[in-house]
């Protein structure tokens, strides 16, 4: 960054960064999500099929947290036992304070797969949602919440279509301003940007960061991902998990990256790169055939 | 788009754009692919109306002809409403069928989608009840017929009832296989945004389910109108069975049969139309 030539630009980085500063102790005071020893076992044909064994995480308010691991190691598993759409077999999941028994509009998900309801339009989707998770509000100021959200996102002027005539990108957008909608405090991706191409899923990040940031970064974000490259430049913390059955948390990466981050230059970030080979060797045992021996 | 809505509002001004819309109309009417399939109608036609013909000269018209049915055709269409106690048009006994079939098959309706629905939500009460549908389901809907008449001493309430048995099991089958197939993600879209039982019932299940439920009509609906013909020939009195049997075969006009089962085989396929068009109404693109 010190090398850049052009003088107005660093200036407001410096700015953005000392608000930052600031901002961070006061922000990051409680604790928003707190798991505690909890194991998942389900019960299938051939017996008892545990998930997840024994996973303790706390995350702090404010905090972006990504899950990473390999297919089928209960990322989304122990995911759902902070959405409570999964009830964990034993021990307790915390959100804000308060045990989690079922879903809650304190806690707002994306699902992998957009979960839109393909017969409501874009607005009815988003509205449905609001209307059903906050129940204090007049239905006038419901509707102003969708709008400002659809407008967040850019797609009001595709309020009136059906899901079925977005592309993938703007599905995931819906889907993401519904449940920003909810104003939840706990946001709950899981694997949120799987299905989209590289060039669209860079915009959701930058979008997604974007967001956070309109809301003043308070609202804490836990995401599963498989991407390494996704989980870094989103997150304080990338929690790797081991491979199933019975998975556990492997090791949790520190990510002291400053923000905002920028795409074009994190990468480039020696820390960045550090924290990319730790990533890939805890994911990868090995690099390539010459190592096997 | 702009000038679509000029067209509406002011025709004269911009009767080009007006010209042109219509233009565009008559190309979807008559498009090639249409008149391909009207000249595929027609063809079908001739070649039923050929084998007709020789088969009623085979006969030595004890079958009719087409041109014979045509004549006795205009005669049973004269005067389709006449309503006199001693005498009723063939418009009347339509009607009186269809409202029959209306009302069984919309209690039987009405009946079906809530159980269907509970069904497929409960696996209790599916297995309580599917053992009771799968015995009852291919009893044929005649052997009610008697079951009504013990019941209500009335014919006509009689064929009512059998309607209403008969357009039950499809309807149900349908409505309790579309709710138990709702997709894992449009359920969990409700429970992590809290919906209420009302929310989830017209938010999530019925629109999933509106096709399924749809199909299940359609096919009841072929049922009733199929099962119709048959009880009224049972109950007499009144209706389109009647007329086959009282007018047609007592009557010894074998033309008269054959009108009355063109009208009936009409009648059906529009009422199959009704349901084909409100299934492609309800289909959505995922």
């Amino acid at each position: 960054m010190s090398s850049s030539a052009i003088a107005p630009i660093q200036v407001s980085e410096k700015i953005k960064t000392v608000s930052d500063v600031k901002l961070k102790p006061i922000l990051n005071h409680g604790k928003s999500i707190e798991i505690k020893n909890v194991s998942v076992s389900f019960k299938t044909s051939k017996g008892i099929y545990t998930a997840v064994e024994n996973i303790s995480l706390s995350v702090k308010k404010g905090e972006i947290v990504s899950l990473i691991g390999h297919s089928g190691c209960g990322k989304s598993t122990v995911m759902g036992t902070i959405s409570g759409m999964v009830k964990p077999t034993s021990g307790e999941v915390y959100a804000n304070e308060e045990i989690v028994s079922k879903p809650g509009p304190d806690r707002g998900i994306v699902f992998q797969n957009y979960s839109l309801l393909p017969w409501l339009t874009v607005y009815r989707n988003i509205y449905e949602a609001v209307d059903s998770a906050i129940k204090y509000k007049t239905a006038k100021e419901k509707k102003e919440l969708v709008v400002n959200n659809l407008k967040m996102v850019n797609l009001w002027e595709h309020k009136d279509k059906l899901p079925g005539q977005l592309s993938g990108g703007m599905k995931q957008r819906v889907a993401i301003a519904r449940a920003f909608a909810i104003n939840p405090s706990i946001l709950l991706l899981d694997e949120p940007f799987g299905a989209l191409d590289a060039l669209t899923k860079s915009n959701m990040h930058v979008e997604l960061l974007k967001l956070w940031n309109l809301d003043n970064r308070e609202k804490t974000i836990v995401m599963v991902t498989h991407d390494v490259a996704e989980a870094i430049f989103l997150s304080d913390r990338v929690v790797v998990m081991n491979n199933g059955p019975a998975a556990t948390i492997k090791e949790i990466v520190d990510v002291p990256l400053a923000r905002p981050r920028n795409k074009k230059e994190i990468v480039h970030d020696e820390c960045y790169m550090a924290i990319h080979d730790r990533l890939l060797s805890l994911l990868i045992d090995k690099f390539s055939i010459d190592d096997i021996k | 788009m702009v000038n679509w809505q000029c067209a509406t509002d002011n025709r004269f001004s911009s009767f080009t754009v007006y010209l042109k819309l219509k233009q565009t109309k008559m190309k979807n009417i008559f498009s090639l692919k249409k008149l391909w399939s009207l000249f595929y109608f027609i063809g079908g036609l001739a070649l039923m109306g050929g084998i007709w013909e020789l088969i009623s000269s085979l006969t030595k018209n004890e079958i009719p002809s087409p041109k014979n049915t045509w004549v006795v055709f205009k005669e049973v269409m004269q005067n389709p409403m006449q309503d006199d106690p001693d005498y009723k048009g063939i418009g009347v006994k339509l009607l009186s069928s269809l409202k029959r079939v209306a009302i069984g098959f919309g209690c039987g309706s009405l009946v079906a989608i809530p159980i269907g629905m509970l069904m497929g939500s409960n696996k209790i009460i599916m297995n309580i009840i599917n053992p009771m549908v799968q015995i009852l389901r291919p009893v044929s809907p005649l052997a009610w017929f008697p079951l009504g008449l013990a019941i209500f001493q009335d014919s006509p309430q009689a064929s009512i009832f059998m309607i209403f048995i008969c357009s039950l099991w499809p309807t149900l089958i349908n409505t309790a296989f579309g709710v138990a197939h709702i997709p894992q993600d449009h359920k969990n879209v409700g429970k992590a945004f809290g919906f209420s039982t009302w929310k989830n019932i017209t938010k999530i299940i019925v629109p999933y389910t509106l096709p399924h439920i749809l199909t299940g009509l359609r096919l009841s609906i072929g049922v009733a109108w199929m099962v119709i013909v048959a009880g009224e020939m049972l109950s007499g009195g009144m209706g389109l069975g009647y007329f086959v049997w009282e007018e047609g075969f007592n009557g010894g006009s074998v033309a008269k049969i054959i009108v009355a089962i063109i009208i009936i085989g009409i009648v059906g396929l529009m009422l199959d139309k009704i349901f084909m068009t409100l299934q492609k109404r309800f289909s959505y693109a995922v």
